[in-house]
């Protein structure tokens, strides 16, 4: 059978089809890593930005299935799903109704089957208030009754502006408390503190004693002083009282002063529900945690993340950079060099637990454990005092040798051993200073008198910071040297030829050239440690810290605190609530917070990037 | 060149200045200075780095230490050979007992007695120390039976330490029925709460008997009622007419462990109807020996016995498989001795035990059934005993001597075998790879083995890499090569910011937004997977039917955009349509006969295996967030960095746009994408947080009230090794492990330095992965560079 030719136009057009199938089987791979970056980004910001969002509020009659009168709750709608019956088998829709009132009904969600559900409206005259304790209630109002005796009717004009008036005296009053039981009596605390571990000291003369011991009377008098003071604030905050009634029917009294905020929320225009939107947002970002973080804001949380990350990016900028410059400037280029550069680019991809376990291990319990108690096993007196004396020895030898060996008079045949010496002995005095410190038989730690309870023998922010300083290291030297390996030649050669010594090429030069890489690499340095919170797990991260890392009391930075941070807050409050389902919102808010911040710094390094590239494309070759 | 004519003659020319030309000594001196800061500097935060993975070697370190046993001092106390000797728990007074009325504590110059106040006339004719702590057993020639607790008060102010002992004696209880000329051979005592228990041997001149007594807590109206002592039982009818030689008694105090003339041992348990013979065993069978020692091991589970080969044999109280009673099992074997093993004492805080023959002490640990240390002594053996804390070792020969040893073994349970090897537990069926660090009890074992983790990771990574290599190498290969370079702008970054996603918040929507929503939506995932290909299937087919010019009227890239609707509509479909599969194809029986759709219920009837919520689906599925951009990026830049010579000879040449990707572009970039894998690797094997929050670490929605991470070798090892592969269930990795246990562990511990290593472990297979992959790259830019 004579082989029939296909027509030559389509044999190109089926030439060039070939394997097409698989061209958009490749396609379907970039959909779905968009789709799935994208989806994330819009689920967490539509998760985290509803729950600020004032809904409204309906009304659900509900039918009782066992014949008893129907009921009516208040709550909203918060999911819907189906639910395999236990009797039948049969898929039943359910919902999840926001019903607040946690003091009255024990929870503050409730699962309704769909059917069970007979009327739903929106009543006008529901209010919805935040509490300082117990969450959020749905209500009635029918009465205020103030301090004086008298009571204002719901039916009265003036209830709302009373009302409004009385709630924001008592947001003073509590603001008023807090400063009282923060900042004065914390002072005051903190002396006290202070006074009792100096009395503790065995070598404190009678003089002082009895000095310390007044002002320790003095001071336990103006503790009562406030606290009597504070106590009487908290006693008027119970003063006037709300008498409202949950749709139940149920009447219930409520300390005025203890709600924070309230809103009608059926009544509401647009705006007047963003404006409590706006309102929700600030109070979260600025307020502190209550009801075990799962109500209030997330201040500590953001303040502790934020001093931890610039803690950490002040520590690991100049040892990157330095340790850079070193690689790329100064060391020999060599196997040995290529090899280090190697294993320094993999350090970035080892897991940030094993840092984490380092920084326990070697920060928590070797470093902070010195500073608390001293060596654990000093050196014998003798053999230290001999320790002590060799490396004087070594080092008044090692700078003796080294300014025989590098005298700039003039270019001179150095001899090979005389600088192999030199670099034994500089080894060797740190070696000794750092045996002499470590193993001091004088020292006995710095907060001796607080043991056994640890100051820096546990975890704390600096050693956290110094932890993750560096895991982050390794990205910041890579950036840092391929910024440096990006400044031409040329321009070093020029600056060179133009009688720059080496030092100021690198710092005229190669480093001015370099920063925009320096920076891209400490901001993701940033965004790494922001999210990062496996190693701060065993470092010294907390659920809920008492105070900040830095505050108004002397020393004013404290160190050695235990300190809150956005991304262990989302794990401890989704994993390790009680009521996980009430902590959710509160979670999606607070990731949304910590994505906003990551993808922003992220945002930052890449543009910085991008121009970086522009400006070199030029130059580089 | 020809300089131009200067305009100056030469004679106008300032003055040199030869100043100009050097160099400022401040400028000299900055730049000597900064030289050797940076230098310093540099190489000391290099050391720094590297200094991390030596510390971690530190922390390891002391668990692959040999144990010592070293001689500290001698003491003659100038005692009988019957006499028993015991030592306080810093061994700085020991005791000795000779049968009479009175304790002697044996300070370092002079000698302390205590009494037992025994009635007159009464004779002790048996003693032996417990092995549940400072306590003699006593049996009277009269038949009665009880014992004496020893404690130690030490004055630990200023000045050197005193040590003084005091005696108190328990209430006998009698045996009954004894002649007076028969003695009692062999005694053990165990008490357990409400029940205690005494078994003693007594020969008669006619026969041996074996007789057990006891006490029982009344059960009052109020609780815990008065010990009353319950009569006397002789249970030698059980032994069959042979003649028992020792009596052992687990802590329990519900059973007996008799050995017997014949080198048998008898297992007698009192069940509800009362004593019976559980078990019969000849453990030293095989070698046709005589057992020499023979004792409970701390915990009163493992029964060590020596024979007079030298073999050591450790059998437990395990449940067979199959079987529904605990038997004693022979678990161990350790290295045979060369001579007899005729004495032996266990420590009283681990599993480990001292056997000694004539001339040798032996160090052991039961657990891992290895000989830890040996001291030779110059001397022979009488008594063996260890203090409380088991750091010393008292021998005592036959001149009445007591030489103390330091025993120095901090970390017993370590050991390659312990943390890679299967080791048969106590209790356990058979050998296992197990972790289970803590536990309720003292008595505890520690099971560290890095096993479970180990695959606990490893799983974990393979179900992420299966879910996130085909998107990443498909989108690389679509974005370097087809998409248009405005739109690369864009997705790259995006990608990117994809990487940068703090793993916290990936794990917190994977286990309580995702794990929900997927729970009941298996069908409908899995014909998720299959529309992804079907549409492009489908796209593709009628693109090629569409005539050639059209096609070139459509811009670079544009099949992305164009088949995201239809992915889209396919994949909404296939979400809609798993209910039908499921119903079709996912049909679980239950209980009560009635057919159920539902593939939760389906998938541990089909397998056997467990079905959780939180399962590797959903870790892998968000592991992929991570995995997915880290293999995208490197992999885009190896296949972009193609030299484009090549492409355009092969397009020349009339390859199709995927012929040139598939036979040029692919192979020259391969080993770029190995290299991309084994990044996207060693950032799924170190992942932490996804994993911990992913897998169910917590009690919340974990409904089966399984131990933390389900059925990794966790939770009494109720699954078998097979069902750490299961698709459906959860896990334990290494790193997740260390994030959740090391903040609980002492530091110095075993449990400690065990965590260590497993971040040693993970350490080493992320640095081995990493090295993997930058020695390809460097030999993939070695390989370009000429072109």
């Amino acid at each position: 059978m004579p082989v029939s030719l296909p027509a030559p136009k389509s044999s190109t057009a089926k030439l060039s089809s070939k394997g097409e199938i698989k061209v958009w089987l490749t396609a379907t791979g970039l959909n779905i890593g968009l789709f799935m970056i994208i989806g994330l980004l819009l689920l967490i910001a539509y998760n985290g930005l509803s729950v600020f969002w004032p809904p409204a509020v309906s009304e659900f009659v509900i039918i009782n299935e066992k014949g008893g009168p129907a009921e009516t709750i208040a709550g909203v709608i918060t999911k819907r799903q189906a639910r395999r019956s236990a009797a039948t088998g049969q898929e039943i829709q359910e919902v999840q109704i926001f019903t607040g009132n946690r003091d009255a009904y024990g929870l503050a969600f409730r699962y309704l089957d769909q059917s069970s559900i007979s009327a739903t409206s929106e009543p006008l005259d529901l209010f919805v208030a935040e509490r300082s304790e117990y969450g959020k209630a749905i209500f009635k109002p029918v009465r205020i009754d103030l301090a004086d005796g008298l009571a204002i009717s719901v039916t009265d004009p003036a209830f709302l502006t009373e009302f409004e008036r009385l709630v924001s005296a008592g947001n003073a009053r509590r603001k008023e408390i807090m400063a009282l039981e923060k900042h004065d009596i914390g002072a005051v605390n903190a002396r006290i503190t202070q006074l009792d571990l100096r009395l503790r000291k065995s070598s404190l003369s009678a003089d002082d004693r009895l000095e310390t011991e007044q002002e320790l009377a003095q001071l336990k008098t103006d503790y009562t002083e406030l606290a009597t003071k504070a106590r009487a604030l908290r006693d008027r905050q119970k003063l006037e009282k709300l008498v409202y009634r949950l749709t139940s029917g149920e009447e219930r009294v409520q300390a005025v002063a203890e709600i924070i905020h309230f809103y009608q929320p059926n009544q509401l225009t647009l705006w007047g529900r963003f404006k409590i939107f706006v309102h929700h947002i600030v109070n979260f970002l600025t307020e502190e945690p209550r009801e075990a973080n799962t109500e209030g804001g997330i201040f500590p949380a953001i303040f502790g993340t934020f001093v931890m990350t610039l803690l950490m990016a002040a520590l690991v900028t100049p040892l990157g950079i330095i340790a850079a410059i070193y690689l790329h400037e100064y060391a020999k280029q060599g196997v040995v060099l290529q090899t280090i550069r190697i294993c320094v680019n993999n350090l970035a991809g080892v897991p940030s637990i094993v840092f984490g376990v380092f920084g326990l291990g070697f920060f928590v319990y070797g470093v902070g454990g010195f500073i608390d108690r001293g060596p654990s096993n000093p050196l014998p007196e003798r053999w230290w005092f001999f320790a002590a004396f060799s490396a004087v020895v070594c080092l008044i030898a090692a700078v003796l040798l080294a300014i025989r060996n590098h005298a700039p008079t003039a270019t001179r045949h150095r001899s090979k051993i005389a600088s192999w010496t030199e670099n034994t002995l500089w080894i060797t005095t740190a070696a000794l200073v750092v045996l002499t410190l470590a193993k001091c038989p004088y020292f006995h730690g710095f907060f001796h008198e607080k043991l056994p309870s640890p100051t820096f023998g546990t975890g704390g922010i600096l050693w956290a910071s110094i932890t993750l300083a560096l895991m982050t290291l390794p990205v910041v030297i890579v950036a840092t040297e391929e910024a440096l390996s990006a400044v031409p030649r040329g321009i070093r050669e020029a600056a060179l030829a133009c009688g720059a010594s080496k030092w100021q090429m690198i710092q005229r030069i190669a480093l001015p050239g370099a920063l925009p890489g320096v920076m891209t690499g400490i901001i993701l340095a940033m965004a790494r440690g922001a999210g990062e919170v496996a190693p701060l797990m065993i470092t010294g991260v907390v659920k809920l810290a008492p105070s900040l890392p830095i505050d108004g009391i002397t020393p004013f930075i404290h160190a050695e605190r235990k300190f809150m941070h956005l991304g262990f807050h989302i794990f401890d409050l989704g994993f390790q609530s009680p009521d996980s389902e009430a902590a959710k919102p509160m979670v999606f808010a607070t990731t949304l917070l910590l994505i906003f911040l990551v993808v922003v710094l992220n945002l930052a390094a890449i543009q910085i990037r991008t121009h970086l590239r522009r400006k070199y494309q030029a130059s580089a070759f | 060149m020809q300089s131009p004519p200067s305009p100056v003659p030469p004679a106008q020319l300032p003055e040199p200045v030869p100043e100009r030309f050097t160099v400022r000594r401040g400028v000299l001196r900055l730049d000597r200075f900064m030289t050797y800061a940076i230098m310093i500097g540099g190489m000391g935060i290099i050391a720094t780095v590297f200094g991390i993975f030596v510390f971690i070697g530190t922390v390891i370190w002391p668990l692959f230490q040999t144990p010592t046993l070293t001689p500290l001092r001698h003491l003659p106390l100038g005692i009988s050979a019957t006499s028993l000797v015991g030592l306080d728990e810093r061994s700085e007074l020991p005791f000795s007992y000779d049968g009479k009325d009175t304790i002697q504590f044996h300070a370092a110059e002079s000698v302390t007695s205590a009494s037992l106040g025994l009635e007159p006339g009464l004779n002790v004719g048996f003693w032996r120390t417990d092995r549940h702590g400072d306590r003699i057993l006593l049996g009277t020639t009269d038949g009665r039976v009880g014992y004496c607790d020893i404690s130690f008060t030490s004055a630990p102010t200023s000045g050197p330490r005193t040590v003084s002992g005091s005696v108190k004696m328990s209430p006998w209880l009698s045996l009954e029925a004894i002649p007076a000329s028969s003695t009692i051979t062999s005694l053990d005592y165990a008490g357990q709460g409400e029940r205690k228990l005494f078994g003693a041997i007594v020969k008669r001149p006619q026969d041996t008997r074996l007789i057990v007594v006891g006490q029982r807590q009344k059960k009052g109206l109020m609780g815990g009622g008065k010990l009353e002592p319950t009569p006397p039982e002789d249970l030698t009818h059980l032994l069959a007419g042979a003649e028992p030689i020792q009596v052992l008694l687990p802590g329990t105090a519900d059973s007996v462990v008799v050995q017997l003339r014949d080198n048998t041992l008898l297992y007698l348990f009192r069940s509800a109807s009362g004593w019976e013979r559980r078990q019969t065993l000849k453990p030293f069978e095989d070698l046709n020996s005589t057992i020499a020692t023979m004792d409970f091991l701390y915990g009163d589970v493992s029964l060590v016995l020596g024979d007079t080969t030298g073999s050591v044999r450790i059998l437990s109280l395990n449940v067979p498989t199959g079987g529904d009673r605990r038997l004693f099992i022979e678990t161990q074997r350790l290295k045979p001795f060369e001579t007899p093993v005729r004495y032996f004492v266990a420590s009283r805080r681990n599993k480990s035990f001292v056997v000694a023959s004539e001339k040798q002490c032996a160090l052991c640990y039961a657990t891992t059934g290895s000989v830890r240390a040996v001291l030779d002594l110059p001397h022979d053996i009488r008594t063996l005993c260890l203090d409380a804390k088991a750091e010393h070792l008292g021998v005592v020969d036959s001149s009445g001597t007591l030489h103390l040893s330091t025993v120095h073994d901090p970390h017993p349970e370590a050991g390659w075998r312990t943390f890679f090897g299967k080791i048969w537990y106590e209790g356990y069926s058979e050998p296992k790879w197990e972790w289970q660090s803590t536990g309720g009890t003292d008595d505890f074992e520690p099971k560290l083995s890095l096993v479970p983790l180990i695959i606990g990771s490893v799983k974990g990574t393979l179900y992420a890499m299966l879910f996130a290599i085909p998107i990443a190498l498909l989108a690389a290969i679509y974005t370097s090569q087809f998409l248009s370079p405005p739109v690369k702008r864009i997705v790259k970054p995006a990608m990117e910011i994809m990487a940068s996603l703090p793993s916290v918040v990936l794990g917190f929507i994977a286990a309580l937004w995702l794990a929900p929503l997927i729970e009941t939506k298996v069908p409908s995932i899995l014909l998720l997977v299959l529309s992804i290909p079907l549409s492009a299937m489908i796209a593709g087919a009628v693109w090629v039917r569409v005539p050639l010019f059209q096609r070139n009227r459509l811009p670079r890239g544009a099949e992305f955009w164009l088949l995201a609707p239809l992915m889209a509509a396919l994949g909404y479909l296939a979400w809609l349509s798993g209910p039908a599969l499921e119903s079709w194809l996912f049909i679980a029986n239950l209980p009560d006969g009635s057919q159920i759709a539902d593939f939760r219920l389906w998938w541990p009837q089909f397998t056997g295996l467990p079905y959780d919520q939180r399962n590797c689906l959903v870790v892998g599925f968000m592991m992929g967030f991570a995995v997915i951009p880290v293999i995208f990026t490197i992999a885009e830049d190896a296949l972009s960095n193609v030299p484009p010579a090549f492409t355009s000879a092969a397009e020349a040449l009339g390859a199709s746009r995927w012929q040139v990707v598939r036979t040029i572009v692919l192979p020259i970039a391969s080993a770029g994408i190995f290299s991309a894998l084994m990044i996207g690797l060693g950032r799924a094997v170190g992942e932490t947080m996804i994993v911990v929050m992913a897998t169910g670490n917590t009690p919340v929605v974990d409904a089966a009230g399984r131990l933390f991470f389900g059925d990794a070798g966790l939770g009494g090892g109720q699954f078998p090794l097979a069902d750490h592969w299961n698709f459906f269930s959860g896990m334990r990795t290494l790193s997740a492990n260390i994030a959740v246990e090391l903040p609980e562990a002492a530091q110095g511990s075993t449990h400690y330095r065990t965590l260590f290593l497993g971040a040693f472990v993970l350490f080493l297979m992320t640095f081995i992965l990493n090295t993997a992959a930058e020695f390809f790259r460097q030999r993939l830019r070695e390989k370009f560079k000429i072109v």
